[in-house]
C-alpha cells in the first residue's frame, strides 16, 4: 500500500509542475531548434553563432537583466504552426510566438493575432523605423500585427574560383547576367569552362525553389500576381519566359538535377557548381567555409541578390516576426512583454550575424552591419523585398501547388503552359474555398 | 545430387537471403549511429565522412551536458509505461467480461467496441483537443495516457483469449467457492501472460512512436515526449546545424525501445507471427 501512495504522490509531483514566483512570466514560443546543451547558460550574444545559439542566448541575457521578469522559452519543432493552432483552439497560446510574414495574414484574418501597434507604442518602437521590406510584411489590412524581427529571401550564392575560371569574374566581382539570354550565354561559357553546371538548384521536395524564382522574376517586372484577395494570376506571357529560361537550364544540363536541399547544399560546399541561389540563411554556414583553408569555397565565396534579367531590381521575399496570439493578458504582462520586445529590437544586429536581413532601417544603415561579411552586397534586400500583398491567405499552400507545377514545368514533365494554367486553376480553387 | 547436398545448398541461400535482409535492415540505424559521431561540419558538406575517421563523442558529451533529451526521455518512459499499465488492465477486465460474463446487449457492446477499430484517430482528435482542452488536461501526462487507454483491438484481442479457455475451469473454482474477482485474478490472469505479453509490447511501441497527439497535446517543451522533442531539436530551416547532435540525441532516445526490444524478443517475434492466440 505504502509503494502505492508513494508511486502516487511521484506521479502528481511530475503531473503538476508550474514552479511558483513573483516574476512576471512571458510564455515565449519559437522555433531555431533546441541548443540548451551548448548555449543554455550563455549571455554573451557576441560569442553566440547561429539562429539557434543567438536567440537562445538573447532570452538567457534578457532573464539575466531582468529579474522581474522571466521569459520561458518552448523551443517547438519548425514551423510550430500545428502546435500554435492547437493551442489557441485550447486557449492556451503563448505570449509571444516566431511567425513567418506569409502566414501571418492567415491568423490575423480570424483575429487570432493582436495588432500589435498599442505595444509597440509601449516599447517605444516606431513601425516607421522598420525596413520598407519588414513594414510591408508586417502590415495585413492597414494594421501592423507583428514585431518584425527580419527579412528572408533568395539570394544568388556564387563560387568566385569557378567564375574566375570561367572568365566571369571583373574587378574581383562576378559578373552577373542583364537579361535571361546573357545568363544562358554565362551558363555555357561556365560550363565549357569548368565542365561544371552554371546553377545548383535544389529542385526536388523544395517548392520553395520554383516559387522564389518565379514570383522574384514576375514582381521585377511589375506583375500583378494577386488581382484580389482570392485570385493568383501566373498563367501569363512573362511567366512562361521565366519558366521557360529554367527548363532550359535543365534541358541543356546547366544546371544540376534531381537534387534535394541538402544534396544541393553539399554540391555548392564541394565545388561542383558556380551558383546556388538559395536563402539568406545560407551566408553564415557558406561564409564559415570560406574561411576554412583547404574547403573549395576558401576565399572563394560571394553572394548577391538575384541579377536583374527583367524590368527592374527585385525580391521575393518574407521574413520572421514575433506576434502575439489574442489572449487575455494583465497590464504588468503586456509592460513586461514590451520590455522584451524593446530588448529584441535593440539586438537586432545581433540577429542579423545569422545572415537574414535587419527587419529595422536604423541597423541596416549601422556601419557595424555592412561591416559583417557580405551584407553591404545584400543589404538592398531591405528595400527591394517585396512580400505577397497583406489580403492573400494561405500563401504557404499556394507555394506548394505552385511549386509542384513549376516543377512538373522545369523538368519537362508537363508542357509549360499547361503547368502555369494548373498551377492557377488549383491554386484559385484553393483560395475559392478560404472563408 | 544428394537430397542431404540440396537441403545444405538451400539452408545456404537462406542464410544468404536472410544477412542480406538483416543488411538492410540495419544499414539506417548504423548510418544514424556513424552520423552521431561526427561533428557537424565534417558533415556538412558531405555525408559519407560518416564512413571514416576522425570520430567524436562531442555529441554524446553535449546531451550529458543539459540537453532537454533526459526530461524527454523521462516523459515518454512515463507515458508509455502509464498507456501500457492502463490498456492491460483495462482490456483484461473488458475481455473476461465478454467472454464470461452474461449481461445485456453484450453482444451490441462488442459489435460497437469493434466498431471502433474502423474509426481512425483523425477523424476523433479535433473533438478529443476540444475535451482535453475544457478539462485541462492538455501539457499533462494524463493528457497523454488516456486517449491511449481506448484500445478496441485490445479488448477484442483479450476477449478472443478469455474465449479459448475452458470454461471448465471458472466451474472448478466456483465449486471451491472462488468469486468472479478471484477467478478472474487467481484462475484465468495467469493463464493469459502471453497475450498480455503481446498486446504490452504493441501497446508500448505505439505509445512510445507516437507523435501527432503529442504534437498537439504537450506543446510545452518541458511535456514533450522523444518523437516531439527530437523534431524540435533541428536546429534550421536548411537542416545545416547540429546534425550530428541530433543523430546522437536519436542513438540515445533509442536506447530504451532497444532494451525493450531485447527483453521481449520472443514476444514480439510471437506477436508479429500472430501465434499468441495459439
Amino acid at each position: 500500500m505504502n509503494r502505492i501512495v508513494l508511486a502516487l504522490a511521484a506521479f502528481c509531483a511530475l503531473a503538476s509542475c508550474a514552479p511558483k514566483s513573483d516574476q512576471t512570466q512571458i510564455y515565449l514560443q519559437r522555433f531555431w531548434g533546441e541548443c540548451g546543451a551548448v548555449y543554455g547558460h550563455n549571455t554573451d550574444i557576441a560569442k553566440a553563432e547561429g539562429e539557434c545559439g543567438i536567440i537562445t542566448t538573447m532570452i538567457n541575457r534578457f532573464n539575466a537583466e531582468n529579474p522581474d521578469i522571466h521569459v520561458e522559452s518552448n523551443v517547438v519543432a519548425w514551423p510550430g504552426y500545428a502546435q500554435l493552432s492547437a493551442q489557441i483552439a485550447a486557449r492556451d497560446p503563448p505570449d509571444l510566438v516566431t511567425m513567418h510574414q506569409g502566414v501571418l495574414t492567415d491568423y490575423a484574418a480570424r483575429g487570432l493575432v493582436e495588432p500589435m501597434e498599442p505595444i509597440l507604442r509601449e516599447a517605444g518602437i516606431s513601425p516607421h523605423g522598420f525596413t520598407d521590406a519588414a513594414r510591408r510584411g508586417v502590415t495585413k489590412d492597414g494594421r501592423i500585427y507583428a514585431m518584425p524581427w527580419d527579412t528572408i529571401g533568395g539570394l544568388f550564392h556564387i563560387n568566385t574560383a569557378l567564375f574566375a575560371k570561367a572568365g566571369l569574374m571583373r574587378d574581383g566581382r562576378p559578373v552577373l547576367p542583364t537579361s535571361p539570354q546573357e545568363l544562358l550565354a554565362q551558363a555555357r561559357q561556365f560550363k565549357r569552362a569548368t565542365g561544371l553546371p552554371y546553377l545548383i538548384q535544389s529542385q526536388v521536395n523544395d517548392p520553395a525553389t520554383h516559387v522564389r524564382n518565379l514570383y522574384t522574376f514576375l514582381l521585377a517586372q511589375d506583375a500583378v500576381l494577386f488581382p484580389d484577395a482570392t485570385h493568383i494570376r501566373i498563367d501569363t506571357p512573362q511567366a512562361r519566359q521565366i519558366v521557360e529560361m529554367f527548363k532550359q537550364l535543365n534541358d541543356q544540363h546547366l544546371s544540376t538535377l534531381n537534387q534535394d536541399t541538402p544534396a544541393a547544399i553539399g554540391s555548392f560546399l564541394n565545388g561542383q557548381g558556380g551558383i546556388y541561389p538559395t536563402g539568406t540563411w545560407m551566408i553564415g554556414s557558406f561564409d564559415q567555409e570560406a574561411n576554412t583553408p583547404g574547403r573549395p569555397l576558401y576565399k572563394s565565396y560571394a553572394v548577391y541578390p538575384y541579377p536583374r534579367l527583367w524590368g527592374h531590381p527585385a525580391a521575393f521575399v518574407d521574413g520572421h516576426s514575433w506576434v502575439m496570439p489574442t489572449h487575455q493578458r494583465s497590464a504588468v504582462q503586456r509592460r513586461a512583454i514590451a520590455r522584451f520586445l524593446k530588448f529584441l529590437a535593440h539586438h537586432n544586429f545581433d540577429w542579423a550575424r545569422t545572415g537574414h536581413i535587419p527587419a529595422f532601417k536604423a541597423v541596416l544603415a549601422d556601419p557595424k552591419f555592412s561591416a559583417l561579411p557580405h551584407r553591404s552586397d545584400i543589404a538592398s534586400l531591405g528595400s527591394i523585398g517585396r512580400t505577397l500583398p497583406g489580403v492573400v491567405r494561405r500563401q504557404g499552400a499556394i507555394e506548394g501547388i505552385v511549386g509542384e507545377e513549376l516543377q512538373a514545368a522545369v523538368t519537362g514533365q508537363k508542357p509549360v503552359a499547361d503547368a502555369l494554367a494548373d498551377a492557377q486553376d488549383r491554386s484559385n480553387d484553393l483560395l475559392a474555398q478560404v472563408d | 545430387m544428394a537430397a542431404s547436398e540440396r537441403r545444405a545448398r538451400f539452408t545456404l541461400l537462406q542464410l544468404a537471403a536472410v544477412v542480406i535482409g538483416a543488411a538492410i535492415m540495419v544499414a539506417p540505424l548504423a548510418w544514424t549511429l556513424l552520423l552521431s559521431l561526427k561533428s557537424n561540419a565534417a558533415l556538412l558538406g558531405d555525408s559519407g565522412a560518416a564512413l571514416s575517421p576522425p570520430y567524436t563523442l562531442e555529441n554524446y558529451r553535449a546531451i550529458l551536458g543539459g540537453s532537454m533529451v533526459f526530461r524527454w526521455l523521462l516523459n515518454s518512459l512515463i507515458v508509455s509505461l502509464g498507456t501500457t499499465a492502463g490498456v492491460l488492465i483495462l482490456c483484461s477486465l473488458a475481455g473476461y467480461g465478454f467472454a464470461r460474463l452474461e449481461f445485456p446487449l453484450r453482444r451490441t457492446l462488442f459489435v460497437l467496441v469493434l466498431v471502433g477499430l474502423a474509426i481512425p484517430e483523425q477523424a476523433v482528435i479535433l473533438p478529443r483537443h476540444q475535451l482535453f482542452a475544457e478539462l485541462g488536461l492538455h501539457n499533462s501526462y494524463p493528457g497523454l495516457i488516456l486517449p491511449g487507454l481506448i484500445s478496441s483491438f485490445g479488448v477484442f484481442f483479450m476477449t478472443q483469449y478469455f474465449r479459448a479457455i475452458p470454461h471448465e475451469l471458472d466451474e472448478a473454482a466456483m465449486l471451491d467457492g472462488a468469486s468472479r474477482l478471484t477467478i478472474f485474478w487467481r484462475v484465468l490472469m495467469p493463464l493469459t501472460w502471453p497475450a498480455q505479453a503481446t498486446l504490452g509490447v504493441f501497446t508500448f511501441l505505439a505509445s512510445w512512436n507516437d507523435y501527432w497527439w503529442p504534437l498537439i497535446s504537450a506543446t510545452r517543451s518541458n511535456m514533450f515526449t522523444l518523437t516531439v522533442g527530437l523534431a524540435s531539436s533541428q536546429m534550421n530551416y536548411a537542416q545545416t546545424s547540429g546534425l550530428g547532435y541530433l543523430m546522437a540525441q536519436a542513438v540515445f532516445a533509442s536506447v530504451p525501445i532497444f532494451i525493450v526490444y531485447i527483453l521481449f524478443q520472443k514476444q514480439i517475434v510471437r506477436a508479429m507471427a500472430g501465434a499468441a492466440l495459439r
